[in-house]
This record gives C-alpha cells, structure tokens and sequence, in this order.
C-alpha cells in the first residue's frame, strides 16, 4: 500500500486491509495506481528491458510507468489519423440512416403538441385501415419502465396516461413508405385534457396539484423535485468570515448538443427470433438492457449494433424511446422498421445541458487561500430524469479540485419542468458552476490585488493526494498547464494592460476521467472494461470490445494499446467493436472513461497474447522471454539482434497446438471513495486538469465578443495520439465557445421551444472560430494506460470562464449570465456606463492591476508548492496529502479531531437551508412521502 | 422531413414561363430554391404546381447597371462590372454554397420570416397555427394577438437595402405586360402579400440610374454569426461627393419591418447643413426612430434599433471628416 493515499484523513492503513476478497470503499486506504483492479501485472520497470531504441535511457520527468516496459515505440506518442477515418471520408461510413434491410417499413412517430395533458383516448382505427400501414403501436404495447439510471426509470416507450412536454411520444406506426406513415400517423386522434404545465425551474420546487412524475413513497413531497443533494464539508466558519468574498447568481442557458447526425434506428426480429437493433448509440450495453426490461425478453435474444455514430458528445447516451418504439413495431409487423429524426425531433429528445440557476459563492482569507466554495444550483430537467440524478452532484462536486479549499458547502436540485429532458452533455455538469467558480476566483484575485493566475498557483492540490470530500488525486498537471499558458499567451505583458475592448481571461478546468462508479455495474462481479484478442494464422490481431466509437477515437486508440504492447504496425490491428454479439461487455462512452478504461484492459490482453508468443519465441530461440525484445513483426535476442524469429513464426509455433490464439483483458477501479451519501459521484481512478488564456475582442458599441486567440493547455496524462487529443481540445473549444457565447435554447412566452434548428440554435461557424494553439500536458498518470487520462470532455470546462474572464478585462463587466449573446453584454453596457456616469460607451474606465504585498507572498508560496510537487511527482516524497493540509492540519488524523468547527454533513438542518436566496435549498422544505407519516 | 410533392415546369423562355403561369391556378416561381424549398419542407403553403425559371435566359443579364433576376449572387459578388455596394451587399449573404444556388430574383422576392411561422408542421400544430399559414384554421398572429390583419413577419433579405440605396428600379412582367417602378415601391406592408406581384407576375431585372458608378457606398449588417444567418437589422448607405461636398446621401434599412425602408428623405434633408460626425449621429436617431421591429427574429427588437443607430453610424462614417 503506499502511503500517498488517505481514504480518510486519519483512517485506512494496512491493519484494516481485507483479506477476504472484497472490495470496500471508504474502509482501506486507496488502492496504488497501476494495480488495475485484481490482477497487478505490472512490476515496476526495470529500464533495462525497454530498447534503448525507444528511449529506454531517458529517465521520464514524472518518475517511471507501470506500462514503461510495455512500449514498444510503435505507435504511442505519435500522431496517427483515426483507424475508421478512410471510412468517413470516402462516405462508406454507415451510419444510423445508411441502413438498409431488405422488406423495410418506415417508423413515424406522433408526438403530443402539448406541454402537459392527459391522454382521454386514442384513436387508431383510421391508421390501421390506411392502405400500406402495417403495425400501429401505443402507449399500451409497451407499459414497462425505463431509463438510464436504474434508480431513476421513468420513461415509456410512449406516453402510458399524459403527455410531459410538447413533442413527447404518443404513438407510432410503420408503413411501407415515409409518406403513407406520415399520413397514417396524422389520422391518429388524440383526445387531450390539458393541464397546467410548468415551465420555470423555481415553478418546480412548489408542491403541484399534478406532479410531472409520481415516484410513489420516494416522491418528495407533492412537489416536482427530482433530486436534491446537500454536502457540506470542511470549516464553513471561516468561510462566512472571509474577507475576500465574490457572490454571485447565474443565469445559464440550457444547451443541445448539435451532433450532426439525428438519431436514426433500425429494428429487426430475425428468423431465430432474436432482435437487432442497429443505433448509433454512445452507450450500446445500456440500450442492450433496456429492450430487454421494456419488451420483456431475455438480453441474449437481442443483438445491439452501433452503427457509426455522427456525434454524440452525451446526446446519445440514454436509451430512447424511440429505439423501443421501432422494436415495438418491428416485432407487431414482422418486418424490419426503420425511424429518422427530423432535426427538430432531435431537439425534443434533447438530453442536451441543463438549464441551470447557480449562486456561486468564492471566499479567500487573509493569506490567499481559498477558504471555501459555496454552491446552490438549481437545474431545469424537463421532463424526464435522465442522467439528472448523477448531473445535480456534478454541479457541486465537481469543483473540490483542482484546488486546495478550506470548505465546500453545497446545495442542489434538480426538478421536473415541462420541457424535453435535460441529460448528459460533454463535460457533464461540471461546465455551469466550473464557469461560476473560475469567474469568482478572478474577482477575489481583483479583490485581493493579485494576479490571477498567481491565485490559482499558489491554491492548487498536489499530485497524490486526497480532494475535501474524498476523491483520490494522482497525478495532475495543473501547474504545468498555467505556466505554459501563461507564458505562450504573454499573459504577463496583457493582463490588464490592454486598450478599452480588448482582454484577456484565464480559466481552469479539472474532470473525471472515467466514473469510478459506474451506473450498470456490480462492483464484486464485473469489469468496467473488457477487451478480447484473437491472432489466427494470419499473424493480425483482432479486437473485440464493446467501447463506443462514436467519433473520439476509442476504436483507434484500443488499436494502438494492442499494437504498442505487440510492436505491430496499427494496420494488422482489426476492430471490432460494433455488436453485443461478439463484443465484450463495455460500459459505453460517456464520463471520458474509454479510453483510460478499455486501453488499460487492452493492455492486459494484448500482454497475455504477447507472452504467449513470447514462450513460442523461447522455444524457437532458447533465450527466456526476459532477454528477448519484440520489436517490428520480430522478436529477438537482446544482446545480439541477429538472432531472432518473426512475428508470423512465433505466432504458428505458438498456435501449433491451440490452434488460433485468443486472451482476455479486463479492467476495474480500485475501491475509492467516502462513506458519505453520494461519496461515488465524482469519484474516478484519475482527473484531467486543463488551463486556458482566451484573447477577446469586444465591440462595446454593439456587445460583440469575438474570441480572438485561445491557448488551451490539457492535462491528458500521456498523449496516445497527439493529433487526436489536439482534435479535442480544438473541438472543445469550439463547442465551449458555442456555450459561452451564442447557444441556447430558447423558449418562448408559451413555454415553445422557438429555435429547434440549426439556422437559429446559433452554433459557431468557422468564421467565429479563434486560432486555438492546443498544448498537451502529459503527467504521466500512474493508473492510466501508458500514463493517458481523458481528453474529450475536460477540455471543454476552460474555454467558458476564459472568455468571461476576459470580458471582465476588455470592458470592466462581470459575466454571470450565459450565454453573453451581443444583446444580453450591450444591455450589461449600457448599465455600467449608467453606473459610471459615462454617455459613450467609448469612453469606459477598464480595470487596472496594481499588485498588493499578497502577491509577492503567493508567488513565493507558489514557487515552494512546485517544488513539493516536484517531488511528489518523482516518488521522493508520497506522505500522505489531503486537502487541508494547507490549513494546517494533519493528514493521519482525523479532521474533526483537530477542529472543532469542521463539519462533514450530507443531510441538512433547518439553519443550513434558512437563507433564503437559496434555490435548490428550497427543495429540502418537503418531505418524502415515506418520511410523511401516515398521512 | 419530406417533401410535398409538386409538379415542375421548366419553361425555356420567358414567354412560355409567362404563359403557363397565366393557365395555373396555384403555383409558385422556384429559382434558386434557397428559400422556397425549406419552406415546402417545413409545408409553409406549398403549391401543386412549381415553375422553375432555371433555363430561361432572359433573366441572366448582368452588367454595371443591369442585374437580371436570375443573376446567381455568387456571381454578384465575382463580377467586378457590378457595383461596388452590390457586391459588397451579396458578399454578406448567407453563405458561399447557398450564395452559389440563390438569386437576386429569389433574394429580392424572399418570403418573410418570424418565429412562429418558420417552424415545421408539428411545431405550429402545436401553437395552433399562425395567420401567415393557417391551415384553414382562422388563426390569429402569434407575434402580437388581437391586433389586425396584417402580418408582422421580417423582411430579411440584404440587397434590398443596396438597392433602394442606389435609387434602383425594378422590372416586372406578367401575361398583362410589363411595368416598372422605383425599387420601394415593390414592397407592401404585410408580411402575407409582401409585394406588388400578381399572381404570374414575376421580377424580370433591376436597373440601376445610368450615374451609379459615381455614387459610393457601404453596407452594415447584423447577425450573430458572419455566416448564413439572416439580417437582423440591415443599413445600406450610398453617396455622391462632388467637389469635395456631399451631392447626394441615400440611406435604406432591411430586416427590421415587414418591408425594406427607404430613408433617403431623411437623409438627403441632411446634406444641406453637413456638420460630419453630428449629423451623422442625428441621422443615425432618426433611422433608429423610423424603424420598429417586432419580436420575432433571434435579436430582440429593442436591441436591434438601438443597432440601427450603430450600424448608420458605421454605414456613414467615411462622410465623417466632411
């Protein structure tokens, strides 16, 4: 066990190690990085056994790798196009709507033009006798729950007895042509009783005549809460005494995805009796258990095929109705069903990012630390759960790192409204308050007289330690991160030295890189992740594994994890990665946990197919494996490379009596995390940083921001493929932008959601597009696979408070309302040159900088902090660290034992809640009904 | 989304065009298609009957003061003989793809957009239709109910603007002969009827005054992004110098009001007393008085007059130091 690791302060050790087995967080110390899960493989490298071809000599900044001795110097690190990349670019990519089975029907789907009514009746007779309408289904085929989260199912495949919000599915019917269901589809009569709807979240928290769900005894109250979360942890005393304080209350827009691709699925009941459905889905294990819950039939009689997937970015990670609705009608119609979304029905599905009304609270104390961070959010689910159970966490939880803090104080809720559902988005709820919490450390620096990135230098959380509420932190390139911005930007030269309308902003970001406790999972009984190979006589390797590509890579950087540990060139690497037939179970692709997951039990099978090539090459060769290299389709004797045997001879010598060799990989977390309610939110076996400067130009005569220059430092770990994880940080910055600075969905006086499509849901063009100088960051993560961590959502977190971060510098506003569309900044305008007692907005005062004595302090803390880093990184130094430590207390004794006023506390009491600016904290006035007594 | 389906006609020449248009009882013109085929899409009262202008030739004239109506504005904006205000104009339209298809007839002749009609067929089902399309439902405006009968949709389109800046004629030809008039007399408040065409009239070209290469000009244009967004609030502004002095100031607005907005009045009473920067800022008052938006585009209204102001500025700003 090293020493690095707290569960707890003042808890865990070997004493309390299990021996039987089982896995228990909150009671062992965390496990070491690099253990993998049960199966330790990895020594630590003795760096004779790298070739010095690949560098075995160079001693690595950040101390060795477990994987070290399985570089082969193939292929990671270096920039490789995506193995399926030929494929989309010669358009033989098939996607949802590419497929085609012979005997088709088309699905169309009626949808409620409703906000919120109850279904008298419907009437489908007229359908049903249409020439060329072969199957119509309603509510009732299919009356069995679903939804992502097994603790939150409350979807149907069609509305049962109302309808949530304008768009939700009523019926459908297949047909043998688009038109006729079409037609068929508009003779079905509904008869609605209209009731009144909700469309403002604070609506939300009051008690409701009709609720939008009925969660039986778990309802809370009558009112439409669907999820409140309380955490308060640390010394909340000398928060509410801290003397740099930033409050503010934000307004966020709520946000779909813009994929390009709507949703498309086909459906078919082959003649074994056994259903496909081809989705282009993030997350095809979970649509696999979901048809089976809702049609009633066992998972090994469905086959679920991901199609290439045209974007996903979150928005194609729940099961959807629709995918029920086409296996509904495929199994009442005996023929294959088709459905394709219309843009707009892409909009009402949604599950794009939540609505949100976040009070952000930042304190720092008298030597620059900041004493705490202080949340209330409330987010507008629409109607339906989602993933809004693990996204009311996120918002709060999310921001215990990357820095050391003195308390946390968090409320939130989540509630039901009269809108398509809000879900999981790229950089899932951590994006709103990240924004909310970077855009308070810049005031506090303003406030303070110090710099802001001194601020945030002198506050971070060393690499190997432990966040307020129990994530475990390995490595971390934060520091690396700012520094290289701040260089690169000549941050120095331009903060707060620029001309009126032109800024510049810094904005950190900090995500999981990987869920550490995933949603579908039993902790005693499967990996996160499996990977099978198989290498026939033709010496390729294939793949089989169940990860998602929809777009990020994960085919392509499985193959590299294989390729790399076998020194084979990527194109004898074949994937197969589409159906759950013949693919390992994987947990799908979301929470940026596949590549960190899925290589790392790559890895492992790749290594058990490596040593059993390697005994053939003993066999053949007679030097033990631990003097034989395997380099290019070769494996030969380490002191003299004459002498050696190919790839292809091995394998046939290997094969001689097994036939086609085959092994298996497979990856879980350690056991991590608190006791507390809700302590697996947020947990992960590692957590990217990144830090960006964003140049800005703003036009104060019109409120035009235009981005100028982006420089995007993301901590990936390692970089697998650096063109990849360059391609992230770019198209983070374009969708975080997107967030920042002109999409939204916007509904009307009616509760109509006014811009479902892509003319005015206003995503950025090329044109507004700044020059992104992406810049990888690679700590050397001691758990991931070849050092890697995530890079496809945490990239995105920085780009938000940059800008506004920036604003603040070109004009003197501060941001608290996104997104800053040239309407909502030039009101802002016009109010601040009301308040400055200027006419012309030409003639505005801009902040100015004058350092204070602090900041000579925070810069020597922060030079002292990257020395102790330093030796953290390279193992000199792995005492114990847990956040705190910065406020003086012991990390082998427990906090409560060392103040008195430190608080760990995850249900409320009627003094927390008692403010009442508090939104979320409103939801805690119910009761749950099963708390409620016999009334 | 489908297409409802329709009949094309592809008439070779303008007589025949004409012709056939006079024999149907409901049909609409198709040039680029740009505008027209989305709304057929989104079932915005599409026609059985569609007669494409695509091979007849007549309508492909294009020189310094000539502009046929079926001119690609991709070709407005290569084609150094066409004014300078114009290109500039056409360079803000939509995007090169769309500027590729789309036409000056087409632009000129754009139906008028608002948030409750440009929406597909489910979505106005659900706020029970609008007047603009109705369905046979007697529906009422969504944008401002009980008020009358006419239509407050936005006229989007840019070279209006330029057009009615360099005091441009318009040309029209139906079965009943030919006509023309002064460009802002094309346009009809109400966003249903939008126009003086008849049914089977349609825009042959639009000519410029045979002087307009001694008028100069700019155009400013508002929109979130620099690409296929329509104009939230459009200023086009053209002037002559002689001698060093102001001769002429012409000055249009588009995507504010159901119909362009011919402010050469306005502008010409200025010329008399230049006093630079001031009158331009008086100016640029009175364009952000005559114009009232409504709310039914992205921007909301208040914001895009008070960018009137701002963008007439900027229109003007080279008359500054005169």
């Amino acid at each position: 066990m090293g020493k690095g690791y707290r569960q707890a302060p003042g808890k865990g050790g070997s004493s309390k190690k299990r021996t039987d087995g089982k896995r228990q967080a909150g009671q062992q110390d965390f496990g070491v990085p690099g253990s993998g899960g049960s199966d330790p493989h990895s020594k630590l490298q003795d760096l004779d056994y790298v070739p010095e071809s690949v560098g075995g000599w160079k001693k690595q900044p950040r101390g060795p790798h477990v994987h070290d001795r399985h570089v082969t110097g193939t292929t990671i690190g270096k920039s490789v196009p995506l193995v399926d990349a030929n494929w989309k670019m010669t358009g033989q990519a098939q996607y949802g709507d590419d497929i085609r089975l012979p005997g088709e029907l088309i699905g169309k789907i009626l949808r409620s033009p409703h906000h919120y009514a109850k279904i008298k009746s419907i009437d489908t007779a007229a359908a049903e006798a249409m020439d060329g309408v072969v199957a119509v289904a309603t509510g009732q085929d299919s009356v069995n729950k679903f939804g992502v989260l097994p603790v939150t199912k409350d979807e149907h495949a069609m509305a049962q007895d109302k309808v949530r919000h304008v768009g939700d599915l009523v019926a459908c019917v297949c047909a043998v042509d688009e038109a006729t269901a079409i037609d068929a589809m508009n003779s079905i009569s509904v008869d609605y009783e209209i009731l009144p709807s909700i469309h403002d979240m604070e609506d939300g928290l009051l008690d409701s005549e009709n609720p939008i769900h009925d969660r039986g005894k778990y309802h809370i109250g009558e009112s439409n809460v669907q999820k409140r979360v309380f955490q308060q942890f640390g010394d909340l005393d000398s928060m509410s005494t801290a003397p740099f304080r930033h409050e503010a209350d934000w307004e966020v827009a709520g946000l779909h995805h813009g994929f390009t691709e709507p949703h498309a699925v086909v459906a078919h009941w082959d003649p074994s009796g056994r259903l496909t459905v081809w989705s282009p889905q993030q997350v095809p294990h979970y649509l696999h258990r979901a048809l089976s819950a809702v049609l009633d039939i066992p998972m090994h009689q469905i086959n679920v095929h991901r199609t290439f997937v045209g974007g996903g970015f979150g928005g194609k990670s729940d099961p959807f109705p629709h995918e029920m609705c086409a296996a509904i009608l495929a199994r009442k119609s005996g023929r294959p069903v088709r459905i394709n979304f219309d843009r707009e029905e892409v909009y009402w599905i949604n599950r794009g990012r939540h609505p949100s009304r976040i009070q952000m609270g930042v304190f720092a104390d008298d030597d620059g630390r900041i004493a705490g961070i202080e949340t209330d959010a409330l987010i507008d689910g629409g109607a339906f759960a989602s993933f809004g159970h693990v996204t009311t966490y996120y918002n709060g939880v999310l921001h215990t790192a990357p820095y050391e803090i003195g308390g946390f104080n968090y409320t939130g809720a989540r509630v039901w409204t009269n809108k398509p559902a809000s879900g999981a988005m790229r950089g899932h709820g951590a994006v709103n308050s990240r924004c909310a919490v970077e855009v308070g450390l810049d005031a506090v620096a303003e406030q303070m007289g110090v710099d802001p990135m001194t601020l945030r230098l002198a506050n971070l959380l060393p690499p190997h330690s432990r966040t307020i509420t129990g994530f475990r932190i390995t490595s971390t390139g934060m520091r690396e991160c700012l520094a290289k911005v701040r260089e690169l930007s000549g941050w120095d030269e331009k903060f707060r030295n620029m001309p009126l309308g032109k800024g510049i902003g810094v904005g950190c970001g900090f995500f999981i890189s990987g869920s550490g406790l995933p949603i579908h999972w039993d902790p005693e009984n499967f990996p996160h992740a499996t990977v099978h190979l198989q290498c026939d006589m033709d010496g390729g390797v294939t793949v089989h594994t169940g990860a998602a590509e929809i777009g990020q890579g994960s085919d392509t950087a499985v193959a590299q994890a294989v390729a790399e540990v076998l020194a084979l060139p990527l194109d004898m690497i074949r994937i197969r990665s589409k159906e759950s037939d013949t693919a390992p179970v994987d947990l799908g692709s979301y929470s940026s946990r596949v590549t960190f997951m899925n290589c790392n039990a790559a890895i492992r099978a790749a290594i058990e197919l490596r040593d059993k090539v390697m005994k053939a090459a003993h066999e053949i060769l007679g030097h033990h494996p631990d003097v034989l290299v395997i380099g290019d389709r070769r494996i030969y004797y380490k002191h003299d490379p004459a002498v050696g045997v190919s790839w292809l001879e091995a394998v046939h010598k290997a094969q001689a009596d097994v036939g086609s060799l085959i092994s298996s990989g497979a990856y879980r977390t350690a056991p991590m995390g608190g006791v507390h309610k809700g302590a697996a939110a947020g947990l992960a076996p590692a957590y990217s940083f990144s830090a960006y400067v964003a140049e800005v130009d703003v036009d104060v005569e019109t409120g035009f921001v235009k981005v100028a220059k982006a420089w995007a430092a993301h901590d990936c770990g390692k970089a697998l493929n650096p063109l990849a994880v360059k391609g992230q940080i770019i198209g983070s910055c374009h969708m975080g932008m997107g967030q920042v600075l002109s999409e939204e969905m916007k509904y009307g006086r009616d509760g109509h959601l006014m811009n479902p499509d892509l003319l005015d849901y206003k995503i950025m063009s090329v044109h507004e597009m700044p020059d992104v100088v992406p810049i990888i960051v690679e700590s050397n993560d001691p758990e991931g696979p070849f050092g890697a961590k995530e890079a496809g959502e945490g990239p995105l977190l920085p780009i938000l408070p940059a800008v506004c971060n920036a604003i603040y510098d070109a004009i003197g506003i501060r941001i608290d309302e996104l997104p800053v569309t040239p309407d909502r900044l030039h009101k802002r305008i016009e109010k601040h040159c009301k308040k400055m007692g200027v006419d012309d907005p030409l003639d505005l005062p801009i902040p100015r900088y004058e350092p204070s004595p602090l900041q000579q302090r925070l810069m020597e803390r922060a030079e002292a902090h990257a020395a102790r880093d330093h030796l953290r990184d390279i193992q000199e130094d792995r005492s114990s660290y847990v956040n705190g430590v910065l406020f003086g207390f012991d990390p082998d004794k427990p906090m409560s034992e060392q103040s008195d006023g430190w608080r760990e506390s995850v249900t409320p009491t009627a003094e927390d809640l008692a403010d009442p600016k508090k939104r979320a904290a409103r939801a805690w006035s119910h009761v749950e009904r099963r708390y409620q007594g016999d009334a | 989304m489908r297409m409802p389906p329709f009949t094309l006609h592809t008439p070779d020449n303008l007589a025949k065009a004409i012709a056939l248009a006079a024999e149907l009882d409901s049909f609409d013109w198709i040039s680029g298609g740009t505008d027209l085929l989305p709304n057929y899409k989104w079932k915005l009262n599409p026609k059985p009957d569609v007669i494409s202008l695509s091979k007849v030739q007549e309508l492909t004239a294009l020189s310094g003061t000539v502009i046929g109506a079926m001119v690609r504005i991709h070709d407005l904006v290569e084609n150094e003989s066409v004014h300078p205000l114009i290109r500039e104009t056409a360079g803000t339209i939509a995007s090169v793809m769309i500027r590729r298809s789309a036409t000056v007839g087409g632009n000129i002749c754009l139906d008028t957009r608002c948030y409750w009609f440009n929406q597909t067929e489910e979505w106005r089902r659900s706020i029970d239709w609008c007047h603009k399309c109705d369905c046979d439902t007697g529906a009422d405006c969504r944008v401002i109910p009980n008020q009358n009968t006419l239509c407050v949709a936005t006229y989007q389109a840019d070279l209006a603007a330029a057009f009615i800046a360099l005091d441009a004629t318009i040309h029209l030809a139906s079965a009943s002969g030919a006509r023309s008039m002064p460009f802002a007399d094309f346009f009809e408040l109400d966003g249903m009827t939008r126009n003086v065409l008849k049914t089977g009239e349609l825009v042959t070209h639009v000519t410029l005054p045979d002087d307009a290469k001694n008028w100069q000009g700019a155009y400013q244009k508002l929109r979130l992004r620099e690409t296929w967004d329509f104009p939230e609030a459009g200023v086009a502004a053209a002037w002559k110098i002689e001698g060093g002095k102001i001769a002429g100031l012409r000055l249009a607005t588009t995507g504010c009001e159901s119909i362009p907005g011919d402010h050469s009045e306005l502008a010409d009473g200025a010329i008399g007393e230049w006093a630079g920067k001031d009158s331009i800022r008086e100016l640029a008052e009175g364009v952000r008085k005559a114009v009232k938006p409504v709310s039914n585009t992205y921007f909301p209204p208040a914001y895009r007059r008070k960018m009137l102001r701002v963008l007439t500025r900027r229109a003007l700003s080279p008359l500054e130091h005169l």
